[in-house]
C-alpha cells in the first residue's frame, strides 16, 4: 500500500471552501448519516468516516474516494444529522473539487458523465431532454457501451415511446434562448471570481 | 374565489412525467386553484447540475425562474416536481438569508436585464393542497369514489425532505413517517395501506445511471406494495414514478421476481375520482404499466 500522505491544511481548506464546510466541526462521529444511507455500501467511505479523514489531512484519500459519486440525494442525513451538519451539500461539494482538480476522472466517474450530458442539454436548449441526456451519457463512455447500454433498455424507451412520454422530434427549447445563456455565462464568470464554493 | 399561483411544470412536464402535468392541470380549476405557467421557464439542474457546472451557476437557473415568475406578480409560485421544488425553493431561502449570494446571482441575472431580491414563496402542489386547499376541499370534489382499490403511497424524498417540516416549507409533514399522501389517496375512496418505505429512496438519477446499484432499493418498495396486496403505488415525485415502473423488468430479471404493479401520480388519482375522464384527464394511458383496475373505475 502507497504510503498515506497528510496534509493538515486540508480541514481548514474544506471550511473555509466548500459548501457547508463550516458546519463539518459540529460533526461528532455519530454515524447516523452513514446509517441512514440507501446506498452506502457502494461507497469506499460512509460520510461520517470521511469527514473523520478530512479531519485527519487526508486529502488525497477523501478526494479520491467513490463516497461524494454514490450519493442518491435523498437527504436523509440532512434532516437526521443531531447537529444540523448539511452532510449531502459537502459530499456534492467536494465531489465537484475532486473532479476540477483531477483526483477523479471526469471521463470515467459516472456521475461526472451524467452531469456533463445533463449540462450540454441545459446550456444548448435551456431544459433537460431526457431522451439525448440518456443517449449523451450512454454514449459518454464509448460506442460499445452506447449500443450495450441501449439495447438493455430498448424495452423501456419503446414503453415510453408507446406512451408519449418521450418526446420524439426537435427538443424543447427556452423561447429567449439569448437570455439564459446570458445569465450563466456570467454566474460561470462570478462564480470563477470568487472561487465559487463556501459561500453557504 | 380561486387562488392564483405561477406555476412551474419543470422539464419532466414535456417528457417522462407528462401524466402528471396534465392531471395536475385537471384537478387545480375543481380545487380553487389558478395556474399560469411561467411564461419562459427553463430547467432548475436537478440533481447533477451543480457537479457539472459549480454551486453558483446552478443557482443562476433557479434564479431566472424566479426572476422571471416575479415579473409575472408577487403571487406564490407552485411546482408539482420535488427537484424543481427542492433547487428553486433551496436558491429562494439561500437569496434571503445571504446577500452576498443574492447579489452575486443579481449581477448574473443582470446580464439579462433581470433583477430578483427573493420576496416571493416557492411551494410545493403538495403542500399547497394540505394548506391552502385542505382535505375537505379535496373530499367535496369526489364524485367516483375509487373504493375497493388498495394503494401503497410512496412519498420518496425531496418532496419532504429537507423542507417540510420547516416553516417555509409550510410545515406540513414529517420527514420520516409523512400522511399527506394517505390523506390525499383515503380521500378519493381509495384505501391507503400502511406502507412503511414510504420514505424509502428509488435511487434518484443514480437509478438513471448506474440501476445495478440501486434496483435492490426499488426492490424492496414494490415487495411490501405486493406483499401487502397494493392494487397501485401512488407518488408525488416524477422521477420515483419513471424509476419504480420501468425497472420492473430489470428486477425481475435479476431478482426472479414478478412485479407488475401500476405506478401512478396521486393527481391521477384525484382526476379520476373527481369524476373526470381516464385518459383526457387523469392521462392513465401514459403509465406503462396499465392500472386496469383504476381504468375501470372511471366515468367516462
Amino acid at each position: 500500500m502507497a504510503e498515506q500522505k497528510y496534509d493538515l491544511g486540508f480541514a481548514r481548506y474544506v471550511r473555509d471552501n466548500i459548501d457547508g464546510g463550516d458546519k463539518l466541526s459540529m460533526c461528532m462521529q455519530c454515524g447516523v448519516c452513514s446509517g441512514s444511507c440507501p446506498i452506502g455500501t457502494e461507497m469506499d467511505h460512509g460520510p461520517r468516516k470521511l469527514f473523520m479523514m478530512i479531519r485527519a489531512g487526508m486529502k488525497e484519500a477523501v478526494l479520491k474516494s467513490n463516497t461524494m459519486f454514490n450519493c442518491v440525494s435523498c437527504y436523509n442525513c440532512v434532516v437526521r444529522c443531531p447537529r444540523s451538519v448539511p452532510v449531502k451539500y459537502i459530499l456534492h461539494d467536494l465531489g465537484r473539487l475532486a473532479i476540477t482538480e483531477g483526483y477523479a476522472d471526469r471521463k470515467e466517474v459516472e456521475n461526472s458523465r451524467f452531469a456533463d450530458a445533463f449540462w450540454w442539454s441545459v446550456t444548448k436548449f435551456g431544459k433537460t431532454d431526457e431522451r439525448l441526456v440518456t443517449a449523451k451519457y450512454y454514449f459518454s463512455g464509448g460506442i460499445g457501451e452506447g449500443i450495450k447500454k441501449g439495447m438493455g433498455n430498448m424495452r423501456i424507451a419503446l414503453g415510453m415511446i408507446k406512451t408519449k412520454r418521450m418526446h420524439l422530434g426537435m427538443p424543447h427549447k427556452t423561447k429567449k434562448q439569448k437570455n439564459l445563456k446570458a445569465i450563466l455565462a456570467k454566474a460561470t464568470e462570478i462564480q470563477d471570481r470568487t472561487s465559487g464554493a463556501g459561500e453557504r | 374565489m380561486a387562488k392564483k399561483y405561477t406555476y412551474y411544470p419543470g422539464c419532466s412536464s414535456e417528457g417522462s412525467a407528462k401524466h402528471l402535468d396534465t392531471s395536475i392541470r385537471a384537478i387545480a380549476p375543481k380545487l380553487g386553484i389558478e395556474i399560469e405557467d411561467i411564461e419562459d421557464w427553463n430547467c432548475c439542474g436537478a440533481s447533477v447540475g451543480e457537479l457539472a457546472a459549480g454551486k453558483l451557476t446552478n443557482a443562476a437557473l433557479s434564479a431566472s425562474n424566479l426572476a422571471q415568475a416575479r415579473e409575472q406578480g408577487d403571487q406564490d409560485l407552485m411546482t408539482p416536481c420535488a427537484a424543481c421544488y427542492l433547487n428553486t425553493h433551496a436558491t429562494n431561502e439561500h437569496i434571503r438569508e445571504d446577500d452576498t449570494f443574492k447579489n452575486d446571482l443579481n449581477e448574473a441575472l443582470a446580464a439579462a436585464g433581470k433583477s430578483y431580491d427573493g420576496d416571493l414563496h416557492v411551494r410545493h402542489a403538495c403542500e399547497v393542497l394540505v394548506n391552502d386547499v385542505g382535505l375537505d376541499a379535496i373530499r367535496e370534489q369526489v364524485t367516483n369514489p375509487l373504493d375497493g382499490i388498495k394503494i401503497a403511497g410512496y412519498v420518496g424524498c425531496q418532496t419532504v425532505r429537507p423542507f417540510a417540516a420547516t416553516e417555509r416549507g409550510g410545515d406540513y409533514d414529517s420527514y420520516d413517517d409523512p400522511e399527506f399522501l394517505d390523506d390525499f389517496i383515503n380521500a378519493t375512496g381509495a384505501e391507503a395501506i400502511d406502507f412503511d418505505n414510504a420514505t424509502s429512496c428509488c435511487g434518484g438519477s443514480v437509478s438513471v445511471m448506474s440501476p445495478d446499484k440501486t434496483l435492490h432499493l426499488m426492490k424492496k418498495i414494490l415487495d411490501e406494495a405486493k406483499e401487502k396486496g397494493a392494487d397501485a403505488i401512488a407518488t408525488p415525485c416524477p422521477l420515483c414514478q419513471t424509476n419504480v415502473e420501468m425497472y420492473q423488468d430489470a428486477i425481475n430479471q435479476k431478482f426472479g421476481t414478478d412485479f407488475d404493479i401500476p405506478v401512478v401520480f396521486y393527481s391521477q388519482l384525484m382526476a379520476l375520482a373527481f369524476g373526470m375522464d381516464a385518459s383526457k384527464d387523469a392521462a392513465l394511458h401514459q403509465n406503462i404499466i396499465k392500472a386496469d383496475k383504476l381504468v375501470a373505475k372511471a366515468k367516462t
